[in-house]
């Protein structure tokens, strides 16, 4: 048990520390161990001596500032210098100079790295740890219960250890082939002596060998040659004879123990506690003893002693963070370094060199561009709002090398384990197939050392009853062992003695006890929760289902212009806000000086600080940041106030949305299906509007004909779609886009032979003897829905390794869009919704007040989701809007009191009726439900209907994106049908049951249209745009279509012959037809 | 009973102001009431004065605005606290008054470092500013800035779609709604048959109209709308006596207007819009570039001025006077 004692208060532990602990543990120990472990590297004869003094490595500040790294698509890095030395003993000369090994990308305060302009995270993959896990499980035949010990390596290797319904003990190394545990031992180098020596069950050992034919005992068992020869055998089913030799014992070496008997630290140590063995730390390979030890151990558990493993406990799980990938990059790396240093080293005696000219740099350079580019768990930063990235950032995943995969995980892995209180959100995960595979770690929790996740606790002392925090870690030893009450004392009943129980938990069941048995209390009500999760109000009132597809769906609320604080919530929105880093906050206390759109710059004592704000910059996911003064000039602030506002702050508080005046009721059938209808104010007032910032990039490359070409005179175009561009040929900044125009014009030159290809260059060649261009247009053009203002023009100059010039336009541009028909709205509670209609305000239904309706929600979405939490959300926001208050809810507030959540929200609306002299606020025969007025008749609806405030997001999900239609465009390759999706121009499946509709109806001609010449008929298909052009009758396809064709030639691959034959009816002639 | 129906309908129906209160200067409030009203009839006026107060009544805003110097309405200017961008939403804000209809230009020239509020604001005469201390923009920097703007009488909002404009000169997506809110309210007296109501209406204004006048012209813009019913199907056009009627004319209005008089006859054209006459767009494009929005405008012009007007080609002028001769059966005027 670890006691990290930190008396009285405790925070919560910021967010994006997860991130940054770990790059810290990187760049503090793990460059240190790692270059310690580099070898002193000396050439064959012994004459030079190439060693590095790993302790006293440098980094160097970065040249450029981050945000550069971004704008120039550069990454941000930091230069590693280690100081090397060379030593020559024939000339007794030794050199000492810094070297330069090679660039390391550098972390941001965010938690993120910038590799080539592009913001990137690496998320902490969780794994099973190294080890041994024993178990019981079926046979193949599903009768016998065998016992299994799986020993898992550090890279996530399995051998096991089983034992069969003959009692033999075998090392199963594949799914095929398996090993018999003596054989095995002896290959490793042990005798029969030793093993009978140091095994429990020597009599057992002595029955496996007597299983065996006679002449197999004697020869193989007492030579180790044998054993292996006999391993090697079994291991890559090689047949015939062999004959041993060194090479073959160092293949298997290399290849069998190497690989799948790493065990690493933890490894080791899991181990020795697990099997009681007394190895030292720092034996990362799997000895002998450890399978003699393992295979005592399971014939134990066949007997009843010893406990079998849960494999999905988090004790036997460990992180695996930053800091241990690019710990692993960095080793893969210097062992690279290390073999062209011998390589080099070798030439190098009889030059004079110095220790810089034996490394190279451009070694670790590439490693961990690969590594940034193209590893599973450095992801591509989703920036859609501040909190989508702090929780991308505390993401933990099953997925990626050593893990699991989407495929083959099964529901057990992908269920919550009860050792994840408090340690892993039982919520948070995405949907889908990667459900339970991808969670999130809980607010509180915290990575220890190992690798291993600690959740913190109050302990109750038993004398004093005083509380102090301690960090538990997962495990029978540790939290299981404890009884932990799930709340506090304040729940008890306090006035009877006897009655002082609570719930707990403990060896992983809920029991209730009283409270004088309790160990431990959480610490917080959220404790268990991640941070999407802990921003629900009233969230206990919600089905974990939808509370899932809420804090998933927070994710993906667009930056809005003017954001606004949400009246109901949780308390951990100003926390969200400031450990995202949108907010800018002062780093030392002054005056303001000077402020601007730009820059704040305050001042202490003389010295000035320069804080630099972003204005409409593109993030990763084409959302807009953006961050408005909060302070004036002349004011004095504190270290650590707010200096600006991000895109999606409201005073440092996260605030995803709007609050807007809902009415639970169906409107003409609006609504029906989870589809919402709005006022349009929502429009005009620019309630819902948000920027986006989109990127078009274009490539000037080198062609065999010569160099591309940016220019404004592109005479295959009109004027009109080039009219935006300047003298150089880039768009002009601030001019107004719409869809079709060049925003940068580039001729690809081209051979005449090919432009004479084209038929005008033909006839011109023809007739005038014209010189046609030579040029064929490669304009950049904005795409359908990509209108907007450009912002701005980048030219980018790259030079890469190999000298090449790269050089990239990009065209930044940005949309204002308002909300429209078919964009998605959801709130905090997992209810969302796409908007089916935008009424005229004097349509909708209006309050008592005269005041219409915002939006109007189906309630029969509530009932089945069961998401109550929106209605509970809604009344204190109605009341909070009238008194101009905002709430602050904490939940779980039922374990005080039974319908704690209601007797807090009638009275507020009590409240704020009594304030604002409202009567209607709150009615006492329908509290919370108000009289609506029809905007179109002036009838009273019959019912009355729930209304409040309700925190609604516009999600990153919006028709601008989606909308889609093709006429013409690209086939696949085999079948011949239309592509699917936008980005490929796709078409639209007429599949089975579209097909059973157009049946239905009787449409014949419209169903043969579809499925030949509009998909995969090809001669009708091209002639029916003549016939269209022409007005000609539409050509009639008469033949099969390609894909039933396909249909035939797959089926002649099995041997099977289709053809369709006409029998005439008076001569009985057969008249066969070739399909 | 036949009797005591007449006599009730017999009472002259009376309006009155309740209550009127400026909460402020963007907010005021107003209480009328309409008495006496026959059961059911404070329904039918309530139901449609409050959807007219709702959504027709007319407001003043600024809808253009121009900058020099700036390129794109994201960018930031060194010396204001705000963004460009923050700058037209302040401007958006503002509240005006304006008893003209048309395009009217004001500006703003400001020296830094100060505050810019609408008080800043150099108005035409006809239009006024509700409130003066709506923020515009912080200067912090000894800067000066020229602003002009463009303002506009219309109702309901609009939304710029596709803003080709030259440099400088951004829209703002403006909302004429002087009328926050409306509401009203029934209540019956009397017992029996001799049931009446009287109707409250509550009418919260943004300050471009009071109540009173928001009433007013809600009322007058709901009768217009009437007016077409008290004239027989087809017929001649002579009764009408308001503009607001020859609006609502089918097209083409040849045979109505051959035999009107001289100023209805402008009054009618002036609320046909030359997009109606289907010119091509290059056509239509120049025309309005010279300032030509209606066909009262374009009769303004002769044909030897038209030719004058820039990139109005001469097939153009021709094309135009065709559409005027054809579906109006109209001559432009000679110099």
């Amino acid at each position: 048990m670890r006691l990290d004692e930190n008396e009285g208060a405790f925070t919560i532990p910021e967010f994006g520390k997860i991130q940054f602990e770990g790059f810290c543990r990187f760049i503090d120990q793990g460059l240190m161990e790692e270059l310690h472990n580099f070898p002193k590297i000396e050439d064959t004869d012994k004459e030079i001596e190439f060693s590095l003094f790993g302790n006293e490595y440098e980094l160097a500040e970065p040249f450029i500032k981050e945000r550069d790294a971004v704008y120039q698509s550069l990454t941000y890095y930091s230069e590693l210098y280690v100081p090397a030395r060379s030593i020559r003993r024939n000339s007794r000369k030794i050199q000492k100079q810094t070297v330069f090994l090679g660039n390391i990308p550098l972390m941001n305060s965010h938690g993120t790295f910038v590799v080539n302009g592009i913001y990137r995270i690496v998320v902490n993959q969780i794994l099973i740890s190294p080890g041994i896990y024993y178990r019981s499980e079926l046979d193949h035949n599903r009768i016998n219960y065998i016992y299994t010990g799986t020993l898992i390596s550090d890279w996530g290797r399995r051998s096991k250890l089983e034992i069969d319904v003959g009692e033999r003990i075998w090392a199963r190394v594949s799914r095929k082939r398996k090993i018999s545990i003596p054989v095995l031992l002896s290959a490793m180098g042990l005798n029969l002596e030793e093993i009978l020596d140091n095994t429990h069950y020597p009599k057992r050992f002595l029955f496996l060998l007597k299983k065996k034919e006679r002449w197999e005992r004697e020869e193989y068992l007492w030579s180790r040659e044998k054993a292996i020869l006999e391993f090697y055998k079994k291991l890559y089913c090689v047949s015939g004879d062999l004959v041993f030799s060194e090479s073959l014992c160092k293949e298997l070496q290399e290849k069998f123990f190497r690989q799948r008997c790493e065990l690493g630290k933890i490894g080791r140590r899991n181990l020795n506690q697990k099997l009681n063995l007394d190895i030292p730390e720092n034996e990362i390979f799997s000895l002998p003893q450890d399978v003699l030890a393992a295979v005592d151990y399971l014939i134990g558990v066949k007997f009843g002693m010893g406990t079998l493993d849960d494999i999905d406990h988090l004790r036997n799980r460990r992180i695996r963070s930053v800091a241990d990938l690019l710990q692993n990059q960095f080793r893969l790396t210097l062992g690279h370094l290390e073999d062209t240093v011998r390589r080099t080293i070798h030439g190098a005696t009889k030059r004079r060199s110095t220790p810089q000219n034996l490394v190279t740099s451009t070694l670790f350079k590439n490693t961990f561009q690969d590594f940034f580019g193209s590893h599973p768990l450095s992801q591509f930063l989703d920036q859609t709002n501040p909190l989508t990235e702090i929780a991308h950032g505390r993401k933990l995943s099953h997925l990626g090398p050593g893990g699991l995969t989407g495929r083959t995980a099964s529901f057990r892995t992908r269920d919550i384990h009860p050792s994840y209180y408090g340690r892993i959100c039982p919520i948070d995960t995405s949907e889908g197939m990667n459900a339970g595979l991808v969670s999130s770690l809980s607010i509180h929790a915290k990575i220890g050392d190992c690798g291993s996740l600690q959740s913190p606790f109050y302990k109750i002392s038993e004398r004093s009853r005083e509380e102090h925090m301690v960090y538990l870690l997962p495990g029978e030893d540790e939290d299981e062992y404890y009884r932990i009450a799930t709340g506090n004392s304040l729940a008890l009943n306090q006035g009877i003695q006897e009655e002082q129980i609570t719930p707990a938990r403990y060896r992983q069941e809920f029991i209730v006890i009283a409270w004088e048995q309790i160990h431990f209390r959480s610490i917080f009500p959220f404790q268990y929760f991640s941070v999407g999760v802990s921003l629900i109000p009233f969230l206990e009132h919600n089905d974990a289902n939808r509370a899932l597809m809420g804090s998933n769906m927070q994710r993906q609320a667009v930056p809005l212009f003017r954001p606004e604080k949400c009246i109901a919530g949780t308390g951990l929105e100003g926390q969200a806000a400031l450990d995202s880093g949108s907010v800018a906050i002062a780093t030392q206390e002054g005056r303001i000086e000077y402020i601007d759109a730009v820059n704040i710059t305050s001042s202490i004592n003389g010295d000035t600080v320069r804080t630099e704000s972003v204005i409409y910059q593109r993030s990763n996911t084409n959302t807009c940041t953006h961050q408005k003064p909060q302070v004036r000039q002349g004011e004095c602030v504190k270290k650590g106030q707010i200096l600006a506002d991000g895109a999606t702050t409201v005073g440092g508080e996260l605030s995803l949305g709007k609050n807007v005046l809902v009415a639970y009721m169906p409107w003409e059938g609006y609504n029906f299906e989870d589809a919402i209808l709005i006022s349009e104010r929502l429009v005009y007032e620019d309630i819902y509007t948000s920027f986006h910032i989109v990127r078009y990039r274009i490539e000037i490359c080198m062609t065999s004909q010569g160099p591309e070409r940016i220019t404004r005179e592109i005479p295959h175009l009109d004027a009109h779609s080039l009219r935006h561009l300047d003298e150089n040929g880039l768009v002009m900044l601030g001019s107004w886009i719409e869809t079709g125009d060049v925003l940068v014009g580039k001729l690809t030159p081209q051979t005449t032979e090919e432009s004479l290809c084209t038929p005008e260059g033909r006839l011109l060649q023809t007739i005038f003897g014209i010189e046609v261009s030579t040029a064929r247009e490669s304009c950049l053009r904005a795409p359908i829905g990509g209108k907007g203002r450009v912002i701005d023009v980048r030219w980018i100059n790259r030079v890469d390794d190999s000298g090449d010039n790269a050089e990239t336009v990009h065209v930044y541009i940005s949309q204002k869009r308002k909300i429209q028909v078919g964009d998605k709205v959801a709130g905090r509670h997992g209810n969302k919704g796409i908007i089916s209609i935008i009424l005229p305000r004097q349509d909708m239904p209006y309050l008592q007040n005269g005041i219409p309706v915002d939006m109007v929600l189906n309630p029969l979405g509530v009932p089945s989701r069961m998401n109550v939490g929106q209605i509970f959300e809604c009344l204190p926001g109605l009341a909070g809007n009238l008194m101009n208050k905002h709430y602050r809810i904490t939940p779980f507030d039922e374990k005080y009191e039974r319908e704690a959540s209601r007797k807090l929200v009638f009275p507020e609306l009590y409240k704020a009726s009594e304030q604002t002299a409202n009567p209607w606020v709150f009615e006492p025969d329908h509290p919370g439900k108000h009289r609506l007025i029809d905007g179109r008749t002036g009838a009273v609806f019959e019912q009355p209907v729930t209304i409040g405030k309700a925190y609604m997001s516009k999600l990153s999900h919006q028709v601008d994106e989606k909308i889609h239609a093709r006429s013409s465009g690209p086939y696949a390759r085999v079948t011949q049908q239309p592509l699917r999706g936008k980005s490929k121009r796709g078409g639209q499946r007429i599949g089975e049951m579209e097909v059973w509709a157009l049946e239905g109806f009787g449409v014949a001609y419209i169903l043969q249209e579809m499925l030949t010449l509009k998909s995969d008929h090809i001669r009708t298909r091209n002639e029916v745009l003549g016939a269209i052009i022409t007005g000609g009758p539409i050509p009639k396809p008469d033949t099969a279509p390609e894909s039933f064709r396909l249909l035939i030639r797959e089926l002649r691959s099995l041997a099977l012959e289709l053809n369709h034959a006409i029998i005439s009816e008076k001569d009985f002639q057969i008249d066969r037809e070739e399909v | 009973m036949i009797r005591d129906k007449i006599s009730v309908s017999i009472q002259t129906l009376r309006w009155k102001c309740i209550e009127s209160r400026a909460y402020s200067k963007r907010l005021h409030y107003g209480r009328f009431a309409l008495s006496p009203l026959r059961k059911g009839r404070a329904d039918t006026i309530g139901i449609a004065m409050r959807r007219a107060l709702l959504g027709e009544v007319e407001g003043t805003c600024i809808t253009r605005v121009k900058l020099e110097n700036i390129k794109h309405e994201y960018s930031a200017i060194i010396g204001i606290e705000e963004s460009v961008h923050d700058i037209l939403m302040n401007l958006k804000e503002i509240v005006l008054r304006s008893d003209s209809y048309g395009i009217r230009e004001a500006s703003i020239y400001i020296v830094g470092p100060r505050n810019v509020t609408a008080q800043d604001i150099i108005l035409p005469p006809s239009v006024k500013i509700i409130d003066t201390t709506q923020h515009i923009a912080r200067l912090t920097k000894s800067i000066t800035s020229d602003i002009r703007l463009q303002i506009e009488k219309n109702r309901g909002y609009i939304i710029h779609s596709s803003n080709n404009y030259q440099d400088g000169i951004f829209p703002i997506d403006a909302v004429f709604m002087p009328v926050r809110d409306a509401n009203y309210s029934i209540h019956s007296y009397g017992s029996g048959n001799e049931i009446q109501e009287v109707l409250f209406l509550e009418i919260w204004t943004n300050g471009g109209l009071t109540p009173r006048e928001a009433l007013y012209e809600a009322s007058r813009n709901l009768i217009d709308l009437f007016i077409p019913f008290l004239h027989g199907e087809e017929q001649n056009i002579d009764g009408m006596n308001n503009k607001k009627g020859s609006n609502m004319l089918p097209f083409p209005l040849s045979h109505v207007l051959t035999d009107t008089g001289e100023t209805k006859e402008k009054i009618a054209f002036k609320h046909i819009f030359i997009d109606q006459l289907e010119l091509p767009p290059k056509t239509y494009n120049s025309l309005r570039r010279a300032n030509i929005h209606t066909l009262l405008d374009l009769l303004n012009y002769s044909r030897e001025d038209l030719m004058k007007i820039e990139h109005l080609e001469k097939e153009s002028v021709e094309q135009v006077l065709e559409v005027l001769r054809k579906r109006f059966a109209i001559d432009p005027p000679r110099n």
